[in-house]
């Protein structure tokens, strides 16, 4: 946005109260999705949405964004765990707003405001749940020789009625990314899955042995069992460095985020699999399995005329087939600038007329993140397109999660 | 209001709907509505809606009427338009764990339907005709709101009939959607007052294996306050921890009731409710038939009043102030009962007695503002309503809510002024 006023709030990075008996810590945006952890760790608690990103991540952008992480098939995301938030309104007012989860009555406008992109309000302090750490946590990885294989482990977990704390997976490209980013020990395989179970000691007890039958009716050529805190930690380690592992596989790439209905997962990898071929460019694939939430990466060599190109078709195209398969353009990433032209794929023009006139409500003259999210025409000054490093990341000074 | 009631039964727009005048039946708080409509589709109520909102009719949305004392008194109603025509099951994707549905079906219709793949929508509001509309409008939360939180937590698609006649969606049929503004959230706790919710799309769960609940009793209110701290600061996870607190009448003192219900794989039930016994230091195991039969007593219990029933926020916390409130407040005039979530930090609390002295503890209640952060009127006989706001004194968010309510609801005529917006 040419002549726009960017608010840095990186500075906001206090966390303001630890309260243990409520259960709940205060925070300014600018403090890291797992400090809040770090700092409830010693008293047993800890702070669910777990983003992979959740380093360096802040609580500012998670909630704008309403981000997810593996755990949020069981443990929800951002909106389920933001008990309230303290905002300037595009008015110039801060108010403090009490989500329903606080006991608020009247329209839940935190849970409005979570997700929203920054185009409501600028949050200045937000107030989280935090959990109680399960007493029993368990991980297994199995191997599979197809993701369709992995597929059916995933559908036949979930029929037995188990609701595992995670369910990842990851096919042979990402595999092979993760074992030469940060070496996790993973098996080749055509697909690996991650399946965690947390919970009181008799419940994980009782299903883990479940899920682990399941993985092995299914096809699983290889299971290993996390015997340790250390051996889970490295199995996750291999998990969340996926995006950025790409680097050594690729020259660039782009990461898509769409979602599909669980079930609909293995058809939508196979239309992956076609327009693979059919665009020659290679796709690794890292998603929550358990959510039906996918995370292509597209390779691509911007030094090769025309890739970078095909690598943003290719992108748009997958998430036709994520609406086509009744999905979601997207699952954690937002909607940003990026896919502002997608969205009347999934939504008709009074659906986003209804949306805008809560925005122009709330924001009549757009100040707050001016033309994010809604489809308009492109402005000029805009770069859309596929990921560019940050000079910082060009010398080695950041990482991309 | 000047147009006469036949006039209005000639519209074109009611011709070959089902509809009636207002009988005493449908009153709310007294008032009687003019017309009660029935429509049977979604774009049959967005049609009544954008009519309504042309010829400045009020409208109030009834589902299972099972809420109607929460809110102020009405303004004149023109139009009841009851839901309960728009009640069928449209998807159960039971391998996605979601299921679509109209708004005007009972939660219990609806689970009676997903229970045959063994998956249920965990929301237990009182009121065995509670519908799905009415359960998303206000929020509303029985015992398993400890575990599974409320309707919005659940809600990841919503569709919205709007007052200039349109019908749209938000959200989706996917669990993990972050496309746009997430207007199930707004709608949630909304009472009908922005859109009318015509059909909502939710995320499931397994039913559980197994069930068994503790039930302890104690004399003391800060034994009773100890034993739900332990359980909550304990790795247990109960599905629900909730504390009834009445008087007895018998020995003139407070009596306290805690129930803790473990839903899970058989033997974890089992195990952890004899943890639960250990750490609360007692307690009766109920299961099978008997522990049904508990819950269902204690949740007709809960809502059934004819005094005030008011609604309390609290920070888990502050759980023996609140109960030394509760028993402060009964030893005035009349008799209190709490049935509170104990573990979340809310609860209904029954206020019985002259209705001056109902008010005057609702405001009592109110003033302590430390200890209580909310105190809404969830029922109230309408002379109650009258002295005290059903809603308490207006925050922040209403100046929002405010702005949302005059764009979506131009002509205001959305909940006849019963709030909250």
């Amino acid at each position: 946005m040419p002549g726009g006023v960017v608010i840095g709030l990186s500075r906001l990075n206090r966390v303001l109260d630890i309260d243990i008996p409520n259960r709940r810590v205060t925070v300014e945006p600018g403090v890291t999705n797992l400090e809040i952890t770090r700092r409830v760790a010693p008293y047993g608690y800890y702070y669910a949405p777990d983003p992979s990103s959740q380093q360096v991540c802040s609580i500012g952008g998670n909630v704008a964004e309403n981000s997810g992480g593996a755990h949020c098939l069981k443990y929800g995301f951002t909106t389920h765990h933001v008990l309230a938030l303290d905002a300037v309104m595009p008015d110039g007012e801060l108010v403090h707003l009490d989500s329903a989860i606080a006991g608020a009555t009247g329209p839940d406008l935190v849970g409005l405001i979570v997700g929203s992109e920054g185009t409501l309000a600028v949050v200045t302090r937000a107030v989280v749940r935090i959990l109680r750490r399960p007493e029993s946590v368990r991980t297994l990885l199995a191997a599979f020789d197809s993701i369709s294989g992995a597929g059916a482990a995933v559908s036949e977990v979930i029929a037995a009625g188990i609701i595992p704390a995670a369910v990842e997976m990851m096919d042979a490209l990402a595999i092979k990314a993760a074992e030469a980013a940060v070496r996790p020990g993973f098996p080749a395989a055509d697909a690996v899955l991650i399946v965690e179970l947390d919970g009181p000691e008799p419940e994980v007890a009782e299903l883990f042995p479940l899920a682990e039958r399941i993985c092995r009716r299914t096809g699983a050529a290889s299971i290993e069992i996390a015997a340790s805190d250390e051996q889970r930690a490295r199995i996750w380690k291999g998990r969340k460095a996926a995006f950025a592992a790409m680097g050594h596989v690729s020259p660039n790439y782009y990461v898509q985020d769409g979602v599909v209905p669980r079930t609909k997962l293995p058809d939508v990898l196979a239309r992956i699999r076609q327009l693979e071929a059919r665009c020659g460019l290679r796709i690794a694939n890292v998603f929550h399995a358990g959510d039906g939430n996918l995370h292509p990466l597209i390779c691509y060599d911007e030094k090769v005329p025309g890739q970078a190109d095909r690598a943003v078709e290719a992108a748009g195209e997958i998430l036709s087939y994520c609406v086509e398969a009744g999905g979601s353009i997207t699952g954690e990433h937002g909607v940003g600038m990026d896919k502002r032209e997608f969205m009347p794929k999934m939504f008709t023009d009074d659906d986003l007329d209804m949306m805008e006139r809560v925005r122009d409500a709330i924001d009549p003259r757009h100040l707050c993140n001016p033309g994010k999210v809604f489809p308009t025409p492109r402005l000029c000054g805009e770069v859309p397109g596929p990921y560019r490093e940050h000079p910082t990341e060009r010398a080695g000074l950041a990482e991309r999660f | 209001m000047s147009v006469p009631t036949e006039t209005l039964l000639q519209a074109p727009i009611l011709a070959g709907a089902l509809v009636r005048s207002g009988k005493d039946a449908d009153r709310i708080d007294g008032v009687r509505p003019r017309l009660v409509v029935e429509p049977r589709t979604a774009e049959e109520v967005a049609a009544l809606l954008a009519w309504a909102s042309r010829e400045r009719l009020t409208l109030v949305l009834r589902g299972g009427g099972t809420k109607l004392g929460w809110g102020r008194v009405p303004a004149p109603i023109d139009l009841l338009v009851s839901m309960r025509g728009l009640n069928r099951m449209l998807a159960h994707e039971h391998a996605d764990l979601t299921a679509t549905v109209e708004a005007g079906a009972t939660l219990e219709e609806l689970n009676a339907s997903l229970g045959r793949h063994r998956q249920w929508l965990p929301l237990d509001p009182a009121g065995d005709e509670a519908t799905v509309g009415g359960a998303i409008a206000t929020n509303d939360t029985g015992p398993l709101r400890h575990r599974y939180g409320t309707p919005r937590d659940l809600l990841i698609g919503v569709r919205l009939a709007t007052t200039d006649g349109r019908l749209v969606k938000a959200g989706g049929n996917v669990v993990k959607n972050v496309a746009v503004y997430d207007l199930g959230k707004l709608v949630s706790g909304s009472f009908g007052s922005l859109a009318a919710i015509v059909g909502a799309t939710f995320k499931l769960l397994p039913v559980p294996a197994s069930s068994q609940t503790l039930s302890a009793t104690f004399q003391d209110r800060d034994r009773a306050a100890a034993a739900v701290a332990r359980l909550t600061e304990s790795q247990l996870e109960p599905a629900a921890v909730e504390l009834q607190a009445a008087h007895d009448r018998g020995r003139g003192t407070m009596a306290y009731r805690l129930l803790a219900r473990f839903a899970t794989s058989p033997a974890a039930a089992a195990a952890q409710v004899e943890q639960a016994r250990a750490l609360v230091g007692g307690g009766e195991a109920i299961m099978g038939d008997a522990e049904v039969a508990l819950w269902r007593r204690y949740q007709r219990r809960a809502s059934a009043s004819a005094g005030t029933v008011l609604r309390m926020s609290w920070l888990p916390a502050a759980l023996p102030q609140v109960l030394a409130l509760v028993e402060e407040v009964g030893r005035t005039d009349g008799s209190v009962e709490l049935v509170a979530r104990a573990g979340v930090g809310t609860g209904l609390l029954r206020v019985d007695g002259a209705s001056d002295w109902q008010a005057a503890t609702v405001e009592r209640v109110r003033a302590r503002a430390e200890i209580v952060t909310y105190a809404t009127i969830q029922d109230a006989p309408p002379e109650v309503k009258t002295k005290v706001d059903a809603w308490g004194p207006p925050g922040a968010a209403d100046t929002v809510a405010s702005a949302i309510k005059r764009a979506l609801d131009p002509a205001g005529i959305l909940n006849a002024g019963r709030g909250p917006v």
